[in-house]
């Protein structure tokens, strides 16, 4: 029941805030409520059994019981992690758009509600049907965020991001029927949609020879996760999505929505597919040290920030790409750790971005300058975040970056050395944004609100103070003792890279009780 | 030829709608040429409907056949025709609401609707190809006068002369290639060719030119390309009600006789007949998802939707046809055909609310600003463009998700291939109101007075999909066991 509680409460909320009587006190519900979600999914950590690889907290009953399709819910390490960082995000998010979201409060936050229920659904889903169903149904609400409370070119960058996305998928859908027409085999003549089904099929592959089942739905599934994490050549609706898109819907879509992908690959791809995935992995890592660079090269040369930390993010899922294609220890480990640092660097770096936009309307990096001076507090705040995106030891990007790096020095020197011109890249053009936003001589926007006593710069106030602390404590607390973190994946991790061409994940007993219940 | 009670029960349904049907045309004549009110007109036409629904209900999936095996009551005929009935009383409902058919003329419209409702009832019975004409024409000719009845000026007359052409042709394509059907096998009856109608088609070259004529006069009723270019004219000339009676109701049962030919069997006897079917459905779908795209009127893009989604059911039709047990493919056609008609009928009444009076074009950018006046309604119509486009949990969604899984178990990979590739293409277009209608500032709003029936309707439409895509395996069992 804890599962359900955590993917339906969230659209109980939804409807609740859809009704809500009152105006003024929307937020404080919204966040309230993002609250109560988050201290459900403490006390699921709390249940949650760290030293084992099983499926736990198993919810099975059926659906459309002609297809073998279920309502089947389960949490493993992979898992565990991602819900905990969606759930820790939304009251932040909330509570960080508290003065920018100004119109269509209420609809605003239903949204929001909706689309954690969403992104929750797709982490915990075990069924491919109902993965598809949470998969696409998280679109709905990001296109309604970005195209009412985006920016000015909000409708290009909500349709690109729309269609892109379910281009990928519908290929995506296609496989999933394919595979289950092929489950008949080991369930003993049922069709099923159950993913513990899926991995025990045995589908032919053979190597060099395009044309073989395995390839092309390796391929479906791998393109529609691609799609979304999103991988270099197929990237290009994120820029746009990210610097239309309100700073909420910013933070959710770099926080959890990319991750999507990335949790795609990890739970369906390489276990479904090992024999294809090892053989394409050269590719995968090829354009993962591709995507570092380039991106990295192109938020170079950005002059708006928020366009360079969208980018940045390019960059970044490429280490996470390289992590899990590797497909050792460090690297799967480190890809993991590193979905949760970019959820919180890069959400904090968007909030950040947004604080700064919600006092001066701008965003041009030439326009600012010596903001030091003005706002203490903030470039604090942000020097801490900047550092941990790009992999300051002690904090968190360091340890993530470091294992991933350790991962892909295993699987080809040459990749490593690709990829540790990102870390350089990257330290560039953060280091050299922050120094253009928030040091030397003073910019016109900062020169124009010194005299302008109406329109004067204030430092953070109280509330973002509560927003940006408990994601600068998450990074110092991550990048110092990751263990804390790292404990509750790494019997799943090893569990998968042990078995990774035989990938079962067993049910835990415990919990099997409740599911049969 | 002796007709016995049990035959007379069958048909009851028809029966009881033709009765209901005289109700205002004779109390129009007896009263002096004076029409009663509408909305008594109205009532007793849905309570004429909600009795034939009924008694096809009791009486329709029995699977026995009346009048020496010319009609047949399955659970094709029963499910095919309460979609009809349905989607047929919905749309009445909009014609008593829309100034382009509320007026003077009310009770022969609603005449002429509930008599075209019989005629897609023989059409759904029938298993002789004669009566299927029977059924066909019946339907058809009501549907003539019901377009060219509008109140509105031009467009409508030209979509009907236009529809009467074309559909005349279709009719004579389809006449022609029954008689040499019945040259070559020596009957016409649905039930006797069953058994060698693939076997025959292989040996007799005038059976399988009878057997395609038969199928391009239901393409063109369907609006198969190439066969489809009526479609967007007559869609977008005739009075909105009208429009959303035929792209539901009509295009439910036209597939649903068309089903009947297909359950033949010819196609595994035929390999070209095969092949020219599926690209047909590959052109279908593609011509209507791309000339959706460039479409400005509202009518336009569901009528070029609407051409693409007979796309996709035609490689429901396909699989049914080449499939050794088409029950699954046929449950997915019939299933698909219930979304399809809810999601259809959905999209239309809203364009039909937002008319003002009998000469106004709805394009898409007037929804701007619908969803601030009327939130409501501007969800409703989410819903149904999201259906229409296939995003889960919405009904539209599981209707594809069915009708691809059977068209992949059958080994039409490719179909499914390009039916879910020109999903993606669609989705453009759908969202395209939705972005208008929240994201742009406007002042569309409903014309205010009479629109509590639309509204009901179109509710309950809504939340069909949406409780029924939710629960859609029961209801595709139920469906699958009554066609067993």
């Amino acid at each position: 029941m804890m599962l359900s509680a955590l993917i339906f409460l969230p659209i109980l909320f939804a409807i609740v805030m859809a009704f809500w009587p009152q105006k003024n006190t929307v937020r404080h519900l919204a966040f309230g409520f993002s609250i109560i979600q988050f201290i459900l999914s403490l006390g699921m950590l709390q249940r949650f059994d760290a030293s084992s690889a099983a499926l736990q907290m198993v919810e099975k009953s059926v659906w459309i019981q002609r297809f073998g399709i279920s309502y089947f819910l389960g949490i493993d390490g992979i898992s565990v992690m991602l819900v905990m960082l969606t759930t820790f995000l939304v009251p932040i998010i909330i509570l960080g758009s508290w003065n920018s979201i100004d119109k269509q409060v209420k609809g605003f936050h239903s949204a929001l509600f909706i689309l954690q229920a969403a992104m929750l659904g797709s982490f915990l889903a075990m069924d491919a049907i109902l993965f598809y169903v949470f998969w696409e149904l998280s679109l709905v609400p990001m296109y309604f965020i970005v195209g009412i409370w985006g920016g000015t070119r909000r409708i290009y960058a909500t349709l690109k991001f729309f269609i892109y996305t379910m281009a990928g998928s519908m290929l995506m859908l296609l496989a999933i029927i394919f595979l289950m027409r092929l489950t008949p085999e080991v369930t003993g003549g049922n069709i099923s949609a159950s993913i513990l089904d899926f991995y025990k099929l045995n589908i032919p592959f053979i190597a060099g020879d395009f044309l073989t089942p395995q390839t092309l739905l390796f391929f479906a599934f791998a393109i529609a996760f691609a799609i979304k994490v999103p991988i270099f050549p197929l990237h290009t609706w994120l820029p746009d999505a990210h610097v239309e898109a309100p700073t909420p819907g910013s933070v959710v879509l770099a926080g959890v929505m990319l991750k999507m992908g990335t949790y795609g690959f990890l739970r369906w791809v390489i276990p479904l597919f090992p024999e294809a995935a090892e053989h394409f992995a050269w590719l995968f890592v090829l354009v993962g040290v591709i995507g570092i660079i380039y991106g990295a090269l192109v938020a170079m040369v950005q002059p708006d920030v928020k366009k360079l930390v969208a980018y940045s993010s390019v960059s970044h899922m490429g280490y996470i790409l390289i992590g899990l294609f590797v497909m050792n220890t460090y690297g799967v480990n480190g890809a993991l750790y590193q979905m949760l640092n970019h959820g919180i660097s890069t959400g904090a770096l968007f909030l950040l971005i947004g604080m700064i936009y919600e006092r001066t309307h701008s965003r041009e990096i030439s326009k600012y300058g010596g903001l030091a001076g003005v706002l203490p507090h903030f470039t604090i705040a942000f020097v801490i975040v900047t550092m941990s995106s790009i992999a300051v030891p002690m904090t968190n990007g360091f340890v993530g970056e470091f294992l991933i790096l350790l991962g892909s020095y295993a699987f080809s020197p040459i990749v490593a050395a690709f990829a540790v011109t990102g870390v350089v890249l990257g330290a560039a053009y953060m280091l050299w944004m922050v120094k253009r936003v928030f040091f030397g001589p003073k910019g016109e926007l900062i020169t124009n609100a010194e005299h302008d006593h109406a329109h004067a710069l204030h430092d953070l106030s109280a509330r973002e103070f509560a927003v940006l602390i408990p994601l600068i404590i998450m990074i110092f607390w991550m990048g110092l003792f990751p263990n804390h973190f790292m404990d509750y994946s790494k019997a799943s991790v090893d569990h998968l890279v042990k078995n990774k061409m035989d990938y079962s994940i067993p049910m835990s007993t415990n919990t099997a009780q409740t599911g049969e219940r | 030829m002796n007709i016995s009670m049990a035959d007379i029960l069958l048909i009851s349904p028809m029966i009881a709608l033709f009765l209901f049907s005289l109700i205002p045309l004779t109390i129009k004549v007896l009263r002096g040429n004076v029409e009663q009110s509408p909305t008594a007109t109205i009532v007793e036409a849905l309570i004429g409907l909600f009795l034939t629904a009924g008694l096809l209900i009791v009486f329709g999936g029995s699977g026995k056949t009346a009048f020496n095996g010319q009609l047949v009551f399955d659970g094709l005929t029963q499910w095919m025709g309460l979609i009809a009935v349905v989607s047929a009383g919905f749309s009445m409902i909009l014609m008593y609401e829309n100034p382009a058919t509320r007026g003077k003329q009310f009770s022969e419209l609603i005449f002429l609707a509930m008599n075209s409702i019989l005629g897609m009832l023989i059409l759904v019975s029938a298993v002789d190809l004669i009566t299927i004409f029977i059924g066909l024409e019946l339907m058809s000719l009501s549907l003539y006068l019901m377009i060219a009845m509008s109140h509105e000026q031009k467009i409508s007359k030209e979509a009907a002369i236009k529809y009467f052409v074309l559909g005349s042709f279709a009719s004579a394509i389809f006449l022609y290639g029954v008689s040499f059907v019945f040259g070559s096998a020596g009957t016409i009856n649905i039930l006797d060719l069953m058994e060698n109608a693939s076997t025959l088609i292989k040996t007799s070259k005038v059976f399988l030119f009878g057997v395609s004529f038969i199928s391009l006069g239901f393409c063109f009723k369907v609006s198969i390309a190439p066969f489809h270019a009526w479609t967007p004219d007559v869609y977008q000339g005739a009075p909105t009600p009208v429009t959303s009676f035929m792209a539901t109701a009509v295009k439910t049962v036209s597939f649903a006789a068309f089903l009947r030919v297909l359950a033949m069997k010819p196609l595994i006897g035929s390999d070209n007949l095969f092949l020219v079917l599926q690209w047909f459905a590959v052109l279908t779908m593609t011509i209507g998802n791309v000339a959706a795209l460039v479409q400005t009127n509202l009518k336009r893009t569901i009528a070029y939707s609407s051409i693409s989604h007979s796309g996709y059911i035609l490689v429901g039709l396909i699989t049914a046809g080449i499939s050794q047990n088409s029950v699954f493919a046929a449950s997915s056609v019939v299933f698909y055909l219930l979304a399809y008609s809810l999601m259809t009928f959905g999209a239309f009444a809203i364009v039909s609310l937002i008319e003002k009076n009998e000469n106004s074009v709805v394009q898409t950018d007037d929804l701007a600003g619908f969803a601030k006046n009327q939130p409501m309604l501007a969800l409703c119509l989410t819903i149904f463009l999201l259906s229409l486009a296939g995003i889960p949990p919405a009904l539209g969604f599981f209707g594809k998700f069915y009708l691809f899984s059977a068209a992949v178990s059958e080994g039409l990979l490719w179909l499914a291939l390009w039916g879910v590739l020109n999903s993606a293409i669609g989705v453009y277009y759908y969202l395209r109101p939705i972005v208008v209608m929240y994201m742009r500032e406007g002042d569309c709003d409903i014309s205010d007075d009479r629109r509590f029936g639309t509204t009901v309707a179109i509710v309950t439409a809504a939340l069909l999909i949406v409780v029924l895509g939710i629960g859609s395996g029961p209801l595709f069992e139920m469906i699958e066991r009554s066609l067993m």
